[in-house]
């Protein structure tokens, strides 16, 4: 344990993964690249790797808040700390001996309620496990036997917040974020004591009244409630000691008239001090976004070379179809391209960020529009190897129409939505340097639904779900599938690997179940 | 033991909350009493529209009741019907039961407001021209390739609403399986309805009703012959005044 908080104080240099019998955290380092050093599943033997053990999740029978089921599916990234497995679904932790699958301790939240959609896990610090909860609570466990320490409210259920993000830990913070887009309410990102829960900072995802930035928005009031929630887990350079997350949507959702500008800090990557919660520098990937495409993709961070210039960057395959290379000290755009074709913007402005086309605004009688609301991407992880230098998305070409439903002055909640359409899924392997599509694998069958993470590995591998149920490894090089298993229900969660007693694991989550797959010697 | 004192506890909580505030939802919030919702709308349009607007949402006399914090915590009239008595300029006689009533209109206008991203009306979508529709079927949409106004489209514009045309036209539902022909390295192609495929196998009913699994490599040839492809390539090249166009044609077609 003492050689885990070592490296969660300290963090690690970019480039390496400093702790390969581990996946700390819910990236497996703070850098969001889900590139792992180990190699002894490799592209010469991947051939034999084989199921170790298979885990079923198993809430038991208490009803969920609120009504409904209960969400069983496993979104979450598991997080493996001295040979504990740490998953959970909204209201629910296990964890789970990582050598074996078999369950060791199972926490109930008994829940007031909210948007039970998903949960994406854990953070671990020391003896301690956090969870945040679908009713606005920031819970502390015992990781050895999953007994509450504390419990401490993150957000007003009463005004249609809800929390499902993974707790990042980054020094003697937890970093915590929220969601909710029923209402107009505006997002946040918040940092608590990781002994007592307290309260250290709070930043809101939009200016303060006064400033230029501002400006964005037609009034103090829009602005205040004008969304921008921070529901996909941050990433950190100890270097620079900054925070990178992205927000969601502005509020009103689809209805934008009443509120005309770029709506700063909505959909844009932020980077603040994480001791202070000071804003360092904002990106926005979707000025003026009224197609729900939340630019909260992971802001995935590797040092490079731009133009024979050693840099440190930061890359986001964005919701709206858009890949950005930042310098990640500065925030200044370095390259702007699309990684699916898309049909919403009419170029890129002088910061590098894409210019909506009004025409394919939300209209009355429909405007139609790529990506749909599901978006280019989603949550689910990307992937960073350093080894062939590319940027893996699961991404999908998908059309909707979009539907204006309220063209009052001062619409209110969503006050429309797309309907529709077609869509077709896709791995793309992007050049960080250009760009450029260096290969493109079309996943045949059904083109809907991908909701995979990915990972990639220096056996010269990238692991990743398709649409019709198969775990399957690719050369990272070439996009040429080497390997899968047909699980019973397709990927839902990223895959992690980790190595304990010599033997390296993979672990993949699908509906309600983890597998685990191993190379065992004999 | 405690495990399950836990979940009778839920239970009955679960059954106490769905009697009072109502089962379905997200959240256990009250549950909206139409009735009552009518009586509080009467009393919200005698005293309180004038300052917070027809639909809550607030005007420059009065605040947004909607965004309220003080609306949304509030159950049955607990935060409300102090905060009548205690602010200036508001109806501080209202009786337990007509503030009831107002949280109940009040909360009815919330619930509308976290579920607009649904229609209350089907969007008017025949705003085209239908001359101009009925030119891009026959030339460049090429509709007029596979499809007749007095064939499989007679009568098209009775059968469905408009809106509903606007997504069959773009998004059209499969109505004939993909057909694929497999050939095995040195086999004899078989051809069927294509029932699953990915990068590993791919499966087919035959004509003889048999349903067959080949496994995929490098020498196994895959033809797909998708009756649907050219209605997805066409997304690419529609623009929204085409749509709109079409659609108008489309409606016409009774």
């Amino acid at each position: 344990m003492r050689r885990l908080a070592v490296f969660l104080f300290a963090a690690s240099a970019f480039g390496q993964t400093t702790f390969p019998e581990a996946w700390p955290s819910y990236n497996g380092d703070t850098s969001g690249r889900r590139y792992s050093t180990l190699s002894q599943i490799n592209q010469s033997n991947i051939d034999a790797l084989s199921l170790a053990w298979v885990y079923r999740v198993n809430p038991g029978r208490a009803p969920q808040a609120g009504g409904g089921n209960v969400n069983t599916t496993i979104k979450g990234t598991p997080v493996v700390v001295n040979g504990v497995l740490y998953t959970t679904i909204p209201d629910h932790v296990w964890a789970i001996d990582a050598r074996t699958g078999r369950e060791i301790w199972h926490y109930v939240w008994p829940s007031k309620g909210g948007w039970h959609i998903g949960n994406r896990g854990v953070a671990v610090l020391r003896e301690t496990v956090y969870v945040e909860t679908p009713d606005c609570t920031l819970v502390a466990l015992d990781s050895k036997n999953g007994k509450e320490k504390w419990h401490t409210q993150i957000c007003d259920l009463e005004q249609f917040y809800y929390a499902s993000v993974a707790p990042i830990i980054v020094k003697n913070h937890v970093i915590t974020g929220v969601s909710g887009d029923d209402l107009d309410i505006p997002g946040y990102i918040e940092s608590h004591d990781p002994d007592t829960g307290a309260l250290q900072w709070r930043w809101y995802a939009h200016p303060e009244p006064g400033t230029p930035e501002a400006k964005t928005w037609p009034s103090v009031d829009a602005m205040l409630h004008g969304g921008g929630m921070t529901w996909v887990p941050s990433t950190y350079d100890p270097d620079l000691n900054l925070l990178y997350f992205g927000t969601g949507n502005p509020q009103p959702v689809i209805a934008g008239q009443g509120r005309e500008g770029s709506n700063l800090y909505t959909e844009c990557i932020i980077a603040l001090n994480p001791d202070t919660g000071k804003l360092a520098w904002y990106f926005q990937p979707s000025p003026h976004d009224t197609h729900d495409w939340d630019a909260v993709q992971t802001p995935v961070l590797f040092d490079g070379e731009i133009n024979g210039q050693p840099r440190k960057l930061l890359a986001q395959a964005s919701r709206n179809g858009w890949f950005f290379v930042l310098d990640r000290a500065t925030g200044k755009n370095i390259l702007s391209s699309e990684f699916v074709k898309t049909n919403w913007a009419l170029g890129v402005d002088a910061k590098g960020q894409p210019i909506p086309n009004p025409a394919k605004q939300p209209k009355l009688d429909g405007a139609l529009v790529t990506p749909n609301q599901g978006g280019a991407i989603n949550w689910p992880s990307p992937s960073f190897n350093p080894e062939t230098g590319l940027f893996y998305a699961n991404a999908a070409r998908a059309w909707s129409v979009y539907y204006l439903y309220d063209n009052d002055d001062k619409p209110e909640g969503w006050g429309g939505n797309d309907r529709g359409g077609f869509s077709e899924a896709m791995l793309q392997a992007i050049d960080y340097k250009t760009g450029k599509i260096r290969w493109s694998h079309k996943w045949p069958g059904n083109g809907s639904g991908v909701r995979s993470g990915l990972l990639s590995t220096a056996g010269k591998l990238l692991f990743a779900g398709d649409p019709s149920s198969n775990f399957v490894a690719l050369d990272p090089v070439t996009g040429e599938p080497l390997w899968h298993a047909a699980l019973h229900t397709s990927v839902t969660n990223g895959p992690i690997t980790y190595e304990l007693d010599g033997v390296q694991y993979v672990v993949v989550g699908a509906g309600d179940t983890l597998y685990g797959f191993a190379m065992r010697a004999h | 033991m405690r495990r399950l004192v836990k979940g009778v506890f839920l239970l009955v909580l679960g059954s106490f909350c769905q009697h009072a505030f109502g089962q379905a939802g997200p959240y256990v919030r009250q549950e909206v009493d139409p009735a009552a919702a009518d009586r509080g709308k009467r009393l919200y349009t005698q005293f309180c529209i004038n300052c917070h607007g027809a639909s809550a949402k607030g005007t420059e006399q009065g605040p947004d009741l909607i965004r309220s914090p003080l609306v949304l915590r509030d159950r049955l009239g607990d935060q409300i019907g102090p905060a009548l008595k205690k602010l200036a300029n508001h109806k501080a006689d209202l009786t337990k039961a007509q503030v009831t009533d107002l949280t109940h209109f009040l909360k009815d206008q919330v619930e509308a407001t976290a579920k607009n991203r649904n229609a209350e009306h089907p969007p008017n979508v025949l705003t085209g021209n239908l001359e101009a529709g009925r030119a891009y079927f026959n030339g460049a949409g090429k509709c007029s390739t596979c499809h007749s106004p007095s064939g499989d489209l007679a009568g098209i514009g009775r059968k469905y609403a408009a809106i509903d045309l606007q997504q069959r036209f773009l998004f059209p539902r499969r109505s004939k399986p993909i057909q694929v022909t497999v050939t095995p390295s040195g086999g004899q192609p078989v051809a069927g309805s294509l029932e699953r495929i990915d990068d590993f196998s791919v499966s087919l009913r035959d004509s003889s009703g048999d349903y067959r699994t080949f496994s995929r490599d490098k020498n196994v040839k895959v033809d797909i012959n998708d009756p649907l492809a050219t209605h997805n390539q066409m997304l690419d090249a529609y623009t929204d005044q085409d749509m709109h166009n079409v659609v108008r044609y489309l409606e016409s077609l009774k």
